[in-house]
């Protein structure tokens, strides 16, 4: 009895439920694959989830507008949660449609909080990167090396996201899993990439005198890669370059 | 036999092969919408159903020649859940193709992406054929034993994608040239 009593916990103890997910997610992945593969509590997943990503990529968002700093604080946080939250919108169905085509009983909605939970951890990860995108703003770490550190910091968490989605589309190992994910993967690459062309730039140049919510509509980014390996090759489709003004 | 009652996806059958006509109608319409040409959305169920009814019979009779008589009720049911195969992979490509597509300017980036999304769904309703008619029906359309039968599907699926993979091409150059 005393022992009961004892090992009971306490209720001040318990994390509220959405905290205690996040918890879940970042101690107990497996746990939390396993909720999702039973169906249990989706819903409130998805709440906590969305709400996560939310918020961390608003963080993000904000971190890299400071290397800029001012109005792009606030642009790069607005934009940042739209183009993950609108890329997962927009893929994570394909990963039902071409599970469901190859015989794997997928549900869109167990489906759709895999991805959002991959996608939530991978930010938490970003969100724990920051401390390392404001020292590189403290040093004066010069623009392209910060593009590229933060291309690893994004590479990372990416990789991260992707390996919990494979673990938990493995768990049920259904025919054509292995497709599935692989189709996720192109779609997401193709999505994440135009929308997050479509709405850059996130992190601007200190001198830069104005900063724009959105560039005009262009090309895609296949365009822009594949006029960028032109230019590389010597093959120039205007006469010169746009000359920047001399900074004061 | 248990893979023959099971259902073979978690829509019914009926709206799956409808999405198999919705798909195409809907990539046709991408195409339609960037070239202002409303041919595409007419043309590409056209040719996704008269290309597969022009050659299935042809896989029919080979992988019976070939030693390997299918009933043709497995033949059809298999043909049937290809195309439902087809119609989901669509459904689920279909809305991060047309986003692609319409925040460009670019005509080739549409073409590009019509083009692979229909692609991957051909792709994946080929596959959905082959386990169908390996394991379904009779369990010995394209037995593991048969090489024969193997390479009668290959050659089979090669033709027949492409020879929708030149309609469709030619279809698209044409409306957005």
């Amino acid at each position: 009895m005393i022992a009961a009593v004892e090992t009971a916990p306490a209720p001040a103890a318990m994390p509220r439920p959405a905290l205690g997910m996040i918890d879940l997610l970042l101690r107990d992945r497996e746990r939390m694959l396993a909720r999702i593969h039973q169906g249990t509590d989706l819903a409130a997943i998805m709440r906590t989830m969305i709400a996560t990503i939310a918020v961390t990529m608003a963080i993000v968002g904000a971190t890299l507008g400071s290397y800029r700093g001012g109005v792009q604080i606030a642009y790069a946080a607005i934009k940042l949660p739209i183009v993950l939250l609108g890329t997962a919108a927009l893929s994570a169905p394909a990963l039902s449609a071409i599970g469901a085509a190859l015989g794997r009983r997928s549900r869109l909605s167990a489906d759709l909080a895999l991805v959002m939970a991959a996608l939530a951890f991978g930010s938490l990860l970003l969100v724990a990167c920051t401390p390392l995108i404001m020292l590189g703003r403290s040093v004066d770490l010069d623009y392209h090396r910060m593009i590229l550190a933060v291309v690893a910091m994004f590479a990372v968490a990416g990789a991260a996201a992707l390996r919990m989605i494979c673990r938990g589309v493995a768990l049920e190992a259904a025919p054509g899993w292995r497709t599935a994910v692989v189709g996720l993967c192109v779609v997401f690459s193709l999505v994440g990439g135009q929308l997050a062309w479509a709405l850059r730039p996130y992190l601007v140049r200190p001198r830069a005198p104005e900063v724009m919510f959105l560039r005009e509509v262009e090309g895609s980014l296949f365009d822009s890669v594949t006029g960028a390996m032109r230019s590389a090759r010597g093959i120039y489709e205007r006469d010169a370059a746009p000359l920047g003004t001399a900074a004061p | 036999m248990s893979v023959a009652t099971q259902a073979p996806f978690p829509v019914p059958r009926g709206l799956a092969i409808a999405l198999a006509a919705a798909g195409p109608v809907a990539a046709g319409g991408i195409l339609a919408a960037r070239a202002h040409d409303a041919s595409p959305m007419l043309a590409a169920p056209a040719i996704v159903f008269g290309v597969v009814a022009a050659t299935g019979p042809a896989l029919y009779i080979a992988t019976a020649a070939a030693g390997n008589a299918p009933p043709l009720a497995a033949v059809i049911r298999a043909f049937g859940i290809a195309l439902g195969a087809f119609g989901l992979a669509l459904s689920g490509l279909i809305l991060p193709a047309a986003f692609v597509s319409l925040s460009s300017v670019s005509v080739a980036t549409t073409v590009a992406v019509t083009s692979g999304v229909v692609a991957i769904a051909g792709y994946l309703g080929l596959r959905r054929l082959a386990s169908e008619l390996r394991a379904g029906g009779t369990g010995d359309v394209l037995g593991g034993a048969s090489l024969a039968g193997g390479i009668v599907f290959v050659i089979w699926a090669i033709a027949t994608a492409s020879i929708a993979g030149r309609l469709w091409w030619d279809l698209a150059v044409e409306v957005v040239s």
